[in-house]
């Protein structure tokens, strides 16, 4: 037995560094290794080796290799796994292997670690990963592959798809071998001598200048390091052959992790449980009758039907019933009304604005792409918007609705311009899906790899929360904790991506677009537009001259009056930009936009003819605006056909690469032996086709997660709740399904009638689950408090999106225009944000207003629109005063309440007709009609004797009061009912749903 | 004064008189008990436990948006005078956030420096006021951070991360401490009624904290916060008439609705707007300060009265147990590019009275102790001139160093952390990355970094990331 001083430290060192070339982390621990001399040595060998033998070996042993770490030598130990190294000398807290045993993440079943074995493990960590044999590890020389992921990142953005400056291409082996017009680019066995060793060591390369052009930044020590040992290692070739899934047994996923509900395949057929003497009309009944049984519950009595009509309305299209569709559905005496109501409001195009919308949170839509402070505009991503919402009124199979979304470039050719179809243009748009997330890489600074990592990380997200419900996001950095993902199947889901999102041949969003569009489309564009842009630029100097006429009497009655030097203090103070003033030359500044040559603003204030010229101007530039054909240009996401290679990247970091992988899916969701097979869709291998392999995976009719993710995403919005709490999360840290029979019933239904979203909503609807009251029983309370069995219907809140809109189609000022470039969204000086009323003086449906990530409506906002970060998959509801002074004292909320009073009174399109003579006759009668009105209008009911008689009486008051101060009696009385129509408007049962 | 009395507390109570849901709204008012319940489960800003215990309670951050000049007030560099005009000897490629054509040579400061009380420590003539209290002042001159531009900086130094989207340093504090005070947001913004900092209202938002913690503007001029006053005009017996409607109606509803909670909390939520309208006035009030206070703010003299101001105001908001206010200036004055000799003196000029007269202010009021004072910005600036054109006179950004003070809440008074290179360029002593500052800002006020988290798509999200951070417990008394 021998002891290994600081030497053996140092030993290791050089092992860890030749073997993995990451000497960086271990040169900071080193300077932290030191041990305490007074307290004793541990070793490896003492007791660490057993206690690892003993727990961890079932999973992490040479064969198995689980997340491709090996602790049953010490080799494998300090080589580590996918996630990088578990131990670091000197670093207990900051070992993953520590970490893992101490949180009890490890081992994942059976006993954790005794608290013993954990610290003598932790101990020997922090006292310095002492061997008594040192480590056997045998240096190799590297080969291409170890040196591939530095020319991507730091060369190929010169030397490869895109460019090839001095004819040199390094994306291959032959290719770096050939050279390029100044010869090989290296010598192998020669590092001094090489070229591109030269060429880097005097920073010619990459070339200063270009540094931010081509976002590269300078080869680090350790890379550098890495290609000069590849080049004295004689330039070798090896292997490169990437991790994919084969006939072999995956030595990751095991068939027992295939075990969990969410990862089996979805059963052909589900049995209803049926019950003696008890039909049901509706499956989902039986399943949940029988769930109620069991606890001891039964249904609740159906709802009333003023109740039912305002749930479905706004379940279905986020909007009350206008009074003639309540009296309508109120009168009918036939069994059919509720049904026909249903089909009736499923055919409605608000319907697809109303579903669109849960959609495009999944999608994490947004009208800018965020990322810096500028927020730059998207200026088409309303396309995507728009096929979202003809989608869902088409009700197009939604197999087909994913796989254009995911891959509509590889579902035909767009690069043949005469074949240009509109359902081509349209399958271009869906892919729009993917490019909804944060995207800065437009920037002038921030378009590096990690950046552009950072974004791809994010559609992948959106895919596995979305669509398959499954957190993916973790297996970034290291293999999932808690479900069977290991690090490499993300990294073979990026793959998949990678023709079309390569971070090393990148596309910013500036260029990242297509113009495709058919050519009736094109020629409609050439006709119409020149002459509205030609009006356009008249108009705008019309505008001009209007101001400078106003500014110009300014200008010359005082500036001729000011001495030289004044003169040209304020010029100079002008011509600074605003980050070079002083306080004064601001001040200077502020008297000439001011005083000398106001500014519009400043005009409009004082000069109400100008204000009304210019105001007739604007309204003339938005009609024009509103009829211009919109730009041909697609945001679309396509396959270049010239994928990089895809590295996994230990802890996630960019330029920490691991081992290649290919093109895959999740290994628990396969049975771990079927290859992922792809081929081009396009001649010449144009695209890969990778997307729509996937795609084609995703929508297999037994596909474990799509359509069971997809139904509890429908249920969610109906009762509240999904059969599945966590919508986002199918896998083993989700909820548990309350229904798991149910749910597969619904799923294998909605798969079997086409993957019809309608016949989805039809069968929930019409079923006696749906159609309960919600109202809460002690005795229900007592047994199920959170409803899981669904023994009533659950009130919810209405959301953003639904006030806003139903304030507004009440208020009689809603625009009913679908589709289109977004309405204008207006920040006011003290910062609260409105949407503006079109050129027709309406609002346009919350969907349609643009959605700029700084600029968020602050009436959505307050009722929780939520942050794109990269999407939502569930809103939280919250109820706090902003919502309350947004609904009292807002002025917008408030003209809407006038809006309404007069839309009741008023003599032309009158719901009501005024009472002329309301003031002489100033009886229950008139003020009961009004009452009756904003009931059935703003809750779909009508008042009861009780509120009947407050409210008329209410009414008569506030009309008094209006009355003494002075106004006219017909204003008195408009005025008097917009303030009842305000007190509505804030009322709790105007924001919930029963 | 009576201006002030005029501007903001008479039109405010007239204003709210009328408003559907003014302060007169007793029934309203409902016991806390009531509150209680309907709250459990949720997201609230009811005062909350720290992690272990704390001199401070609460905090002041002067942000000091566009990048303070470190070299020019309180790191001085004879090196600077010494090779005045000399290309810079190090790597220019490490210089500033810009292709390097960009890089003028080494500029010396145009501010004269001197040691102060009885630290000893330096301040620059640029900051005369700051000068006077500098023995309350620990300088940490080892800030460093991630990305050399204004937004990425930004986003980095209020919510730890270079992009967009994640909660701010107030937010996650008000998430971990509640509030002391029922009637007021636990974080309360004072931004420049000039106009709104760079990045706008993003630099305080709560993003996927529930938005009970995002930052709450308080403007002082006009209405304070949004919404707070109706925003058109009925007689005041009409809004109680209003008032009663709606207080039958709810009642109603909430008979018919038995075991729904969240109708309590909505009622509650109506009340606490109308108490903030109540209590909003009152700490918008200034009647009650002396004039010697209000003259120590400088507020009354042009330079320094707005942000005067908004200082004296920090003060009474945390008198009401407001837990973190933020103070900001427009755009960003500290970004001096060019000429700045007077871009820097007129930030200067704004801030610097205001600033040491809050810390006087909250001594002498024996509120220091519990309250921490940090002053800083984003990032520093070159030790070289910036080209633009042919002028010569500014300095770029560095992300490489920058000064940042703090002050009370049981920070090392009259103290000095951490050292730059000679020129100010780098740090080479004990270097704080800006995840250090927030763990060490959050265990000021008894949070600890680690415990301090939510659960996210599966993540535990922390203001500090996923690498442990270091608490700078050298700067602790």
């Amino acid at each position: 037995m021998h002891c290994y001083p600081q030497l053996q430290r140092l030993a290791l060192l050089a092992f860890v560094t030749a073997a993995f070339g990451y000497m960086q982390l271990w040169v900071v621990d080193v300077t932290l290794a030191s041990p305490p001399e007074s307290e004793a040595r541990t070793f490896y060998e003492d007791r660490v080796e057993l206690i690892l033998e003993r727990r961890c070996y079932r999973c992490h042993n040479s064969e198995t290799k689980k997340a491709n770490l090996d602790l049953s030598n010490s080799a494998g130990l300090i080589a580590g796994g996918d996630s990088g190294p578990v131990v670091i000398m000197g670093h207990r807290d900051g070992s993953l292997l520590y970490e893992a045993i101490r949180e009890g993440t490890m081992p994942p079943e059976g006993e954790p670690l005794l608290d013993s074995e954990i610290d003598e493990i932790g101990h020997w960590i922090a006292a310095g990963l002492e061997f008594r044999e040192p480590p056997s590890a045998h240096e190799e020389a590297l080969d291409h592959g170890d040196v591939l992921p530095v020319f991507l990142l730091r060369c190929t953005a010169c030397h490869g798809a895109e460019l090839k400056r001095g004819g040199l291409d390094l994306r291959s082996y032959e290719s770096v071998v050939r050279g390029g017009d100044s010869g090989p680019a290296m010598i192998p066995g020669d590092v001094v001598e090489s070229l591109m060793i030269q060429r880097v060591e005097q920073k010619l390369c990459p070339p200063q200048d270009q540094l931010l052009k081509y976002f590269v930044k300078r080869p680090s020590a350790d890379e550098l390091d890495r290609l000069r040992k590849w080049i004295d290692d004689g330039a070798r070739a090896g292997i490169l052959s990437a991790d994919v899934a084969s006939e072999e047994k995956d030595p990751l996923v095991t068939d027992q992790d295939r075990q969990h509900w969410a990862f089996k395949a979805l059963p052909m057929a589900v049995e209803v449980p049926a019950f003696d003497g008890i039909e049901f009309e509706q499956p989902i009944d039986a399943f949940i009758f029988e769930q109620l049984k069991k606890q001891e519950l039964d249904f609740s009595p159906r709802a009333e039907r003023s109740t039912l009509i305002r749930r479905v309305y706004f379940d279905l299209i986020g909007m009350p019933p206008t009074l003639v569709e309540w009296q309508r559905w109120s009168e009918r005496t036939d069994d059919g009304w509720y049904a026909a109501m249903i089909d009736e409001l499923l055919t409605s195009p608000k319907y697809g604005e109303r579903w669109g919308r849960y959609w495009l949170d999944v999608a994490g839509y947004s009208d800018s792409e965020g990322g810096v402070a500028e927020d730059v505009v998207r200026e088409v991503a309303w396309k995507y918007r728009d096929y979202v919402i003809r989608a869902h009124n088409e009700d197009k199979p939604w197999d087909r609705f994913l796989m254009e979304q995911l891959a509509g470039d590889e579902l035909a050719d767009y690069r043949r311009s005469q074949d240009v179809t509109d359902e081509i243009v349209d399958q271009l748009i869906a892919t729009g899906f993917l490019r909804m997330g944060v995207d800065q890489t437009g920037s002038r600074t921030m378009n590096f790899v990690p950046e552009r990592v950072a974004l791809i990380a994010d559609a992948l997200n959106v895919v596995g929360s979305g669509v398959l419900g499954l957190t993916v996001e973790c297996a970034r950095c290291h293999s999932h904790k808690y479900d069977p993902i290991p690090q490499r199947d993300y990294y073979r889901l990026k793959a998949v991506f990678q023709g079309a999102f390569d971070e090393y041949d990148w596309m910013s969003w500036k260029t990242r677009f297509v113009e495709v569009a058919t050519p009736e489309m094109i020629a409609r564009q050439k006709e119409v537009n020149p002459a509205i842009e030609k009006e356009l630029k008249k108009l705008d100097a019309d505008r001009k001259q209007a101001i400078k006429s106003y500014q110009d009497p300014y200008y010359e009655a005082i500036w001729p009056k000011l001495s030289a030097d004044e003169q040209q203090e304020i010029l100079a103070a002008i011509k600074d930009t605003p980050d070079r003033r002083t306080l004064r030359q601001d001040e200077l500044v502020t008297r000439y936009e001011t005083e000398i040559r106001p500014m519009e603003s400043v005009l409009i204030r004082n000069h109400s003819e100008l204000a009304k010229q210019l105001a007739a101007i604007d309204q003339r530039i938005s009609e024009m605006k509103e009829s211009l054909l919109p730009p041909l240009a697609i945001r679309a996401l396509w396959d270049r056909g010239r994928p990089s290679p895809t590295f996994m990247l230990i802890r996630g970091e960019y330029d920490r690469p691991g081992k290649l992988v290919g093109p895959g899916v999740p290994s628990v969701l396969t049975d771990g032996k079927t290859p992922f097979r792809f081929n081009s869709p396009t001649p010449n291998a144009s695209s890969t086709g990778r997307r729509l392999a996937f795609a084609h995976w995703l929508t297999e009719s037994d596909h474990p997660l799509t359509a069971r993710v997809l139904v509890n995403r429908v249920w969610k919005h109906h009762f509240g709740q999904g059969i599945v709490a966590t919508l986002d999360n199918f896998g083993l840290m989700g909820a548990p399904p309350t229904h798991p029979q149910l749910l597969d019933w619904l799923a294998r239904d909605f798969v079997q009638t086409g993957w019809s979203l309608k016949s989805l909503h039809r069968k929930i609807l019409l079923s006696r689950t749906y159609q309960q009251s919600s109202y809460r029983t002690p005795e229900k309370d007592r047994k199920d408090p959170l409803n899981r069995w669904l023994s009533r219907m659950t009130m919810g809140r209405l959301d953003a999106e639904a006030i806003r809109d139903s304030l507004l189609t009440i208020a009689g000022r809603l625009d009913d225009k679908m589709f289109g470039p977004p309405a204008r969204v207006d920040v006011r000086e003290d910062g609260l944000i409105m949407d503006q009323a079109a050129s027709n003086k309406e609002y346009r449906r919350s969907i349609y207003l643009r959605l700029r990530r700084t600029e968020m409506p602050s009436q959505l906002a307050a009722f929780d629109y939520p942050e794109m970060q990269p999407n939502c998959s569930q809103r939280t509801v919250s109820t706090v005063s902003p919502q309350a002074l947004m609904l009292s004292n807002n002025s917008r909320i408030h003209q809407l309440a006038n809006d309404f009073s007069q839309r009741i009174l008023s003599r032309d399109h009158a719901i009501l007709t005024f009472p002329a003579d309301l003031r002489e006759d100033q009886n229950q009668f008139e003020w009961t009609r009004c009452v009756e009105c904003v009931y059935r209008t703003v809750l779909s009911r009508s008042p009861s004797p009780e509120e009947m008689q407050v409210s008329s009486q209410m009414l008569g008051q506030m009309y008094n009061h209006w009355y003494v101060t002075g106004v006219q009696h017909e204003d008195a009385a408009y005025k008097a009912l917009a303030s009842f129509c305000h007190t509505m408007f804030n009322s709790a049962e105007f924001l919930y749903i029963d | 004064m009576q201006q002030l009395r005029t501007s903001s507390r008479r039109s405010f109570f007239s204003s709210m008189a009328n408003g559907l849901y003014g302060a007169a709204l007793a029934h309203l008012f409902i016991k806390d008990e009531l509150l209680a319940a309907s709250n459990d489960g949720t997201y609230n800003l009811k005062p909350k436990a720290a992690h272990h215990p704390a001199k401070a309670t609460s905090i002041i951050h002067l942000f000091m948006n566009g990048g303070p000049s470190q070299m020019d007030l309180f790191d001085p560099k004879p090196a600077l005078e010494q090779y005045a005009g000399q290309t810079f000897p190090g790597d220019v490629e490490e210089i500033g956030n810009q292709s390097t054509d960009n890089i003028g040579a080494i500029m010396n400061s145009p501010f004269q420096f001197q040691r102060h009380g009885d630290s000893g420590n330096w301040v620059s003539d640029a900051l005369p006021h700051t000068a006077e209290v500098v023995d309350e002042l620990c300088f940490l001159h080892s800030m460093w951070t991630d990305h050399p531009n204004h937004d990425n900086a930004l986003y980095k130094i209020h919510s730890g991360q270079l992009f967009m989207g994640h909660p701010s340093l107030g937010s996650w504090i008000a998430y971990g401490l509640g509030s002391e005070s029922q009637d007021l947001p636990a974080y309360v913004v004072l931004d420049d009624p000039r106009g709104l900092p760079k990045n706008g209202v993003r630099n305080w938002t709560s993003a996927y904290l529930p938005p009970v913690y995002q930052g709450t503007r308080f403007r002082t001029v006009g209405a304070p916060v949004l919404n707070l006053t109706p925003e058109y005009e009925q007689p005041s017996a009409v809004s109680q008439a209003a008032r009663e409607l709606l207080n039958k109606l709810d009642e109603r509803h909430r008979r018919l609705h038995p075991g729904y909670l969240e109708l309590d909390a909505r009622i509650e939520a109506y009340a606490l707007a109308a108490r903030m309208q109540l209590t909003a006035s009152e700490v918008l009030d200034l009647s009650s300060e002396s004039q010697l206070t209000l003259r120590a703010y400088g507020i009354g003299q042009k330079a320094t009265d707005s942000y005067g101001r908004r200082c004296l105001l920090a003060r009474r908001l945390i008198e009401k147990g407001v837990r973190f206010v933020q103070i900001f200036l427009d755009d960003q004055p500290w970004d001096n590019h060019s000429n700045l000799r007077g871009t820097l003196r007129s930030a200067c000029d704004r801030t610097d009275l205001p600033a040491a007269a809050l810390i006087q202010d909250l001594k002498q009021r024996g509120l220091l102790e519990k309250t921490l004072v940090v002053w800083g910005g984003e990032f520093g600036r070159t030790p070289t001139s910036q080209k633009i054109g042919n002028d010569f006179s500014g300095r770029d950004h560095n992300m490489q160093a920058f000064t940042t003070w703090m002050a009370g809440g049981g920070i090392k008074a009259g103290s000095v952390y951490g050292k730059t290179d000679d020129f100010g360029h780098k740090v080479v002593e004990n270097p704080i990355s800006v995840h250090d500052f927030h763990a060490t800002i959050l265990h000021a006020v008894g949070l600890h970094h680690q415990q301090l988290c939510f659960e996210r798509n599966g993540l535990k999200e922390r203001l500090t990331g996923l690498k442990e951070p270091r608490v700078i417990s050298e700067i602790f008394s």
